[in-house]
């Protein structure tokens, strides 16, 4: 918590302070806006995400009010949306009666902060993913957890191709463009990876039959929702939103990069699949097909070790100095351990069995 | 010809100054950074200590499976190009390398995952 400053500009942090108060209450409808605290939210390694409590002076907010706003990071990945376009797939699944913050405003205009950003409400809870699947606490209250992530997914899915107010969502027509996109990317890096290249060939000639398209989260995981106790309040971070298969946020969800030191609880490492996949099959009505779940967990581990590289890259390539940041690309060969051993069980068991 | 002590007992030594006396006293959202450092000197001390030793199998082992111009570089081609897929006996080589390759990076970079995985020896040899 230690920045209090807005995001950089040319202004000074009070200029940009008062140009935040003066947008927050022309968007509002107030006579004023009064911010009394700002304060840099921790993790966002993509985006920066500011809390800021405000008294508002009359319009549709009268009263105090906890918000965030939330703008670029200095340096991000590619294939993350605007925050103007993540504003809008966040309105998007909060009429479509998700369980996420409700989005506010959005300004695409530089000269108020300096990039464009977006404010919603503040909502309580905790999304860090070692205390979610490790706590005790939370023991008894993780199956129905998974079942309402199931739930919230399905509802998701029911935000379907063409919508005007997504239109600047690229089209889908499966998963051999993100391949494509894959391979290009790795003809780009300096160290070849020859696991990931074995894997994507295997997508390539294991692609499932073709749905019909839905919105899909794509980073759907533990660690981008809150709990408060044992309740879900928001799920977060919308910015790799798209048109894509039903079953590639199931295969996210459970990619085994995301289960926080409970690799044995194959949910999100808050519970065995069952109750997720019931809480999914009963809203959404449509069985889940074990042999498509596990194509979408292979390009999961395959995406994973993409945006980790990628993350590296932006040390270097793009010179940000960040630890945390560098150290991200090593997390690829994680994801390809577990793409050999669901690609090759047998050589897997092999060498656990003669300690390899 | 280098001083001693080695770089790697350096290494561990600085690495229990920083998680036994200084991480206590670091603010508790430091902490991740604190044990992100930790992390990296050892990842960097496994790194110094294992040599190029299993760089070198890799290498002999593409060695075996290209008569000549071996490398990293045309398996990953060639495993995209599905080179290996009408003979056995060359794609079980490749997945060879593949394991190896990816066994020995973790066993230096994160031998934790390899353990919690299974790979109980693979993970802790040199530990």
């Amino acid at each position: 918590m230690a920045a209090t400053a807005l995001p950089r500009s040319e202004a000074g942090p009070a200029d940009r302070q008062r140009a935040l108060a003066r947008f927050l209450a022309e968007a509002s409808g107030a006579g004023a806006v009064e911010i009394a605290r700002i304060a840099l939210l921790p993790g966002g390694a993509i985006q920066e995400n500011w809390a800021i409590d405000g008294e508002f002076d009359g319009g549709r907010l009268a009263g105090a009010q906890r918000l965030v706003l939330r703008t670029d990071a200095a340096t991000g990945v590619p294939s993350s949306l605007g925050r103007v376009e993540e504003f809008a797939v966040l309105q998007a699944a909060f009429a479509a009666g998700l369980t996420v913050p409700e989005p506010l405003f959005a300004c695409a205009d530089p000269a108020v902060l300096g990039k464009p950003f977006f404010v919603m409400r503040r909502v309580s809870g905790s999304a860090l993913g070692r205390p979610i699947t490790l706590d005790p606490g939370l023991e008894a209250a993780r199956p129905a957890i998974a079942e309402r992530l199931g739930r919230e997914l399905a509802r998701l899915q029911t935000i379907r191709p063409p919508r005007d107010d997504l239109a600047f969502l690229p089209s889908y027509d499966g998963p051999v463009g993100q391949i494509t996109g894959f391979r290009a990317y790795l003809d780009r890096h300096p160290n070849p990876r020859p696991v990931l290249e074995w894997a994507l060939r295997w997508a390539e000639t294991n692609l499932p039959d073709k749905l019909p398209p839905v919105l899909c989260h794509r980073d759907f995981r533990t660690g981008n929702y809150l709990l408060e106790g044992t309740q879900l309040t928001a799920i977060l971070d919308w910015e790799f939103a798209g048109w894509g298969d039903p079953d590639e946020d199931i295969g996210w969800l459970c990619c085994k990069g995301w289960r926080f030191g409970r690799l044995d609880r194959e949910a999100g490492g808050i519970a065995e699949r069952a109750p997720f996949y019931r809480g999914y099959e009963s809203e959404s009505g449509r069985r889940l097909d074990p042999e498509r779940v596990k194509f979408w967990e292979i390009f999961a581990n395959i995406r994973w070790a993409v945006i980790a590289l990628q993350q590296s890259d932006r040390y270097l390539i793009g010179g940000a100095r960040s630890l945390s940041t560098a150290i991200t690309g090593r997390r690829a060969t994680e994801c390809e351990l577990e793409l050999l051993m669901l690609l090759d069980p047998d050589g897997a068991r092999k060498r656990i069995a003669t300690g390899a | 010809m280098r001083d001693l002590p080695k770089s790697r007992d350096l290494l561990g030594l600085a690495r229990e100054l920083l998680l036994g006396e200084l991480l206590p006293l670091l603010p508790p959202e430091r902490a991740r950074d604190a044990h992100l450092i930790a992390t990296t000197m050892a990842i960097a001390a496994r790194e110094a200590a294992g040599g190029e030793g299993w760089q070198a199998e890799i290498g002999g082992l593409l060695g075996e499976l290209y008569d000549e111009g071996s490398s990293l570089r045309r398996l990953a081609a060639d495993l995209r190009n599905g080179a290996f897929e009408t003979s056995p006996s060359h794609a079980a080589a490749a997945r060879a390398i593949l394991w190896l390759l990816t066994i020995e990076k973790l066993r230096e970079g994160n031998p934790h995952f390899l353990a919690a995985n299974g790979f109980i020896r693979a993970g802790l040899k040199g530990e």
